[in-house]
């Protein structure tokens, strides 16, 4: 099976390289990227099944990337990208933007790496049913 | 409306004053006046029968100078020898001691002998009747008295005397109606005595005076009746002869200021006085002004009533007495008003210096100074007032401290809390990242299989270490965050019972009774319903970790006023355990972050302080009592609006 791919978006350096090791471990293929802009160049060349993503980033924060995926896909040629987003200073509010702005869930800073495997897998499970389902 | 008690006092004291004044007055101006009256009229009665003397002595002076002619040998002598000149002048001396004013001699046939009037009669027939004449010549015997002479009679003594007899009747109001309007025949005092020679009648003397328009007994009996006292330029005293019911002599005056002679009694005293023939004492209305009158007849020598006596006084003079005991009354009581007036401010200064004082220190109170003067404390009820007025202000006073206290100390407390919120906020977000290398690597580590049991042993201690400082992290987030609540209207007795169904279990497990006692009447009330919860929680599992087994916790909601706001109502969720208690020195930290009494990794510290944020963004507080080793009280307090309380 092909590996999947996950796209980090994180401003911090020790942020990005747990989650590379993680998910690495788990057989992923990971993407690194330190801010919005990058991660929105990556996701124009490189096709990416899930984006692991921290709201809070010096420039552009995650709402921002959100908004943005979704005006350049708008056409829909790939199926929805799953966002999932990770905080360590979580709002009820900024939670509801995101979800709103099309986040599928919510992982909140710092986590054991099975909370976060947990998340992506769920999230990935579901989004295969889906496809099944189409 | 407001009326002063200055104005009430006054008011009183004037109605008083005007009622003393009322009651005076119609003492004075009836009950008084009425004895006056009454005694005026008594006092008429008594001058009616001086009058009646003056006027039966003046009858009886005729009587007696007739009597005594009579038997006078000259004249007797004269009239034997029939010299008529002799005899005229006799009559006329006795007539003009007496003031006759006719007299004559009639003999045994009944032809005039002489008389002193003018002779011969110059109009009118020769013969006619003489009634006192007649009297005497039929019955043998002297007569005297008032008489009633028609004109034939006094036309043939004297023209004069029918002229003076004859009176035009004037209009009279209250006058009984009458046919006639003049009348001829005159009222007299006559006498007349029989001349003997010997024991032969010869004759007759006779002689009288006109009573019409004779003033000279009215005129005495003003003189020495009423002494002739004048008010106002009118003679108080008043007499009247009538004839019949016709003023004939009188000295009561017309408003033109003549004798009003001509003029006619009222009916009322005619049938009374002349027909009924009674005496008559009352005020009356005579000619044109109210007397205090008496009447009584007037018999002739027949027996018949043909005329009345009457006397009266002005009664003006007593009307103008009553007006001046009036006045005098009327300034009494003005008088009196005034000191009513007086007095009332007086007092109302004395008694009301102090109640203004406390009025005015109420307000200063009201508007925030708690010393203010009241001045000396009166030895009265007022006393009493202000006593209770300063005692109430020293408790004021207490209670202002205490508030200010307490409200300072829960400004220092949220100036605490936003300070270490915000401290919080910066430092989890910064702790995160690194947090999260740290518990991603010690996992990786430990899912190697080659590692020895010792290192094993030290990452499984980071690894729970990390997660410690993790929940502690959280701890502090969920602190500094000024989450907004998420209002609804909720049960506060539904709220509170859901939480502790939640840890019903753990109550039973750990022995503890746990009981709820819902308050009745508990208004709804818009509170964010997981925080709240969640607060309630809380101070449930803190009661349970300071209660042994076999304590208690107990659950109660009070609809309640604020123990520093008098005025604002509040639900109070109230939480009390049996437990051990918490040491005085540590209740003022209570809701500090990071403060906990609980063994290390038991508790975050922030437990308190974050239910302490909670309520106090529902506008609430939270209360402590508590006494080691007995128990602690936890109240959570919120205030309710009007809108809420329905």
């Amino acid at each position: 099976m092909k590996a999947r791919k996950i796209l980090v978006v994180d401003d911090d350096k020790i942020v990005l390289e747990s989650c590379r090791r993680i998910l690495e471990a788990e057989g992923y293929r990971v993407f690194l990227v330190e801010s919005a802009r990058e991660a929105i160049d990556l996701l124009e060349e490189q096709y990416i099944d899930l984006m692991l993503m921290d709201v809070k980033m010096p420039q552009q924060d995650g709402v921002y990337i959100l908004d943005k995926i979704r005006e350049k896909w708008s056409l829909d040629i790939w199926p929805e990208l799953p966002v999932l987003v990770m905080s360590g200073y979580p709002t009820p509010a900024t939670i509801r933007e995101l979800k709103e702005s099309g986040a599928r869930d919510f992982i909140s800073k710092p986590f054991t790496p099975d909370e976060l495997l947990d998340a992506i897998t769920t999230i990935l499970k579901r989004r295969e049913n889906e496809s099944a389902g189409n | 409306m407001f009326y002063s008690i200055r104005a009430r006092l006054i008011f009183s004291f004037l109605g008083v004053s005007l009622l003393v004044g009322i009651v005076s007055l119609f003492m004075g101006g009836q009950l008084l006046y009425k004895a006056v009256l009454n005694e005026a009229t008594r006092r008429i009665s008594l001058d009616l029968n001086a009058a009646r003397e003056i006027y039966e002595s003046e009858s009886t002076n005729i009587r007696t100078a007739l009597d005594i002619a009579s038997l006078d040998a000259d004249l007797l002598a004269s009239l034997e020898q029939r010299r008529t000149e002799l005899l005229i002048n006799k009559l006329r001396l006795v007539a003009q001691k007496v003031e006759l004013d006719f007299a004559g001699i009639v003999l045994q046939n009944g032809s005039t002998l002489c008389r002193i009037g003018p002779v011969p009669v110059p109009v009118g027939p020769e013969n006619a009747d003489n009634p006192i004449a007649s009297w005497v010549l039929k019955k043998g015997e002297g007569v005297a008295g008032t008489a009633i002479l028609r004109s034939e009679f006094l036309l043939q003594e004297n023209p004069e005397l029918a002229s003076r007899a004859q009176m035009k009747i004037r209009p009279t109001p209250r006058a009984a109606p009458s046919e006639e309007d003049e009348i001829s025949s005159g009222m007299a005092l006559i006498a007349g005595f029989p001349l003997y020679d010997g024991t032969e009648l010869i004759g007759v003397l006779y002689g009288g005076v006109l009573l019409n328009r004779s003033n000279k007994i009215v005129d005495k009996v003003r003189e020495t009746v009423f002494q002739n006292e004048k008010y106002e330029g009118m003679s108080i005293g008043t007499a009247t002869i009538f004839y019949r019911d016709l003023r004939i002599a009188t000295n009561v005056l017309t408003p033109e200021r003549e004798r009003a002679l001509g003029t006619r009694v009222s009916q009322e005293v005619r049938n009374r006085v002349l027909i009924e023939g009674e005496r008559w004492s009352n005020r009356a209305f005579v000619v044109s002004d109210w007397y205090i009158t008496a009447y009584e007849p007037i018999v002739d020598i027949a027996g018949e009533r043909v005329g009345i006596l009457y006397v009266g006084v002005l009664e003006k003079k007593y009307i103008d007495m009553r007006r001046r005991l009036l006045n005098v009354f009327v300034l009494i009581t003005i008088a009196g008003m005034v000191v009513a007036i007086g007095l009332g401010f007086f007092v109302t200064n004395k008694l009301m210096k102090p109640v203004r004082r406390l009025i005015s220190a109420s307000s200063e109170v009201s508007e925030g100074n708690l010393d203010p003067d009241i001045g000396m404390v009166s030895k009265n009820e007022i006393g009493i007032l202000q006593n209770n007025f300063i005692q109430m202000l020293s408790s004021l006073r207490r209670r202002d401290e205490r508030q200010r206290a307490e409200s300072e100390q829960r400004l220092l407390q949220s100036e605490k809390q936003a300070g270490i919120g915000r401290l919080a906020a910066g430092v989890a977000h910064e702790i995160n990242n690194p947090l999260t290398g740290v518990l991603t690597f010690t996992h990786m580590l430990l899912k190697r299989n080659d590692l020895n049991e010792e290192v094993r042993s030290d990452l499984e201690t980071i690894a729970r270490e990390t997660a410690r400082v993790r929940k502690i992290v959280k701890g502090l987030l969920d602190f500094s965050r000024q989450t907004k609540l998420d209002m609804e209207l909720s049960d506060i007795n539904k709220l509170t019972r859901a939480a502790i169904g939640l840890v019903e279990n753990q109550a039973i497990v750990k022995g503890i009774t746990l009981s709820f006692n819902p308050g009745e009447d508990i208004p709804l009330r818009t509170v964010d319903r997981n925080q709240l919860q969640s607060v309630v929680l809380n101070m449930l599992l803190n009661a349970f970790d300071a209660t042994e087994p076999g304590g208690t916790v107990t659950v109660s909601t009070i609809l309640s006023m604020s123990a520093s706001k008098k005025e604002e109502k509040g639900i109070e969720i109230v939480i009390s355990d049996t437990g051990h208690g918490i040491q005085p020195e540590h209740l003022d930290k209570l809701f500090d972050p990071f403060f906990t009494t609980k063994e290390v990794g038991e508790g975050t510290g922030l437990g308190l302080a974050v239910s302490y944020g909670i309520v106090a963004r529902h506008g609430g507080n939270i209360r402590v009592r508590s006494e080691p080793e007995k128990g602690s009280t936890f109240t959570i307090w919120m205030p309710i609006t009007e809108e809420e309380d329905r």
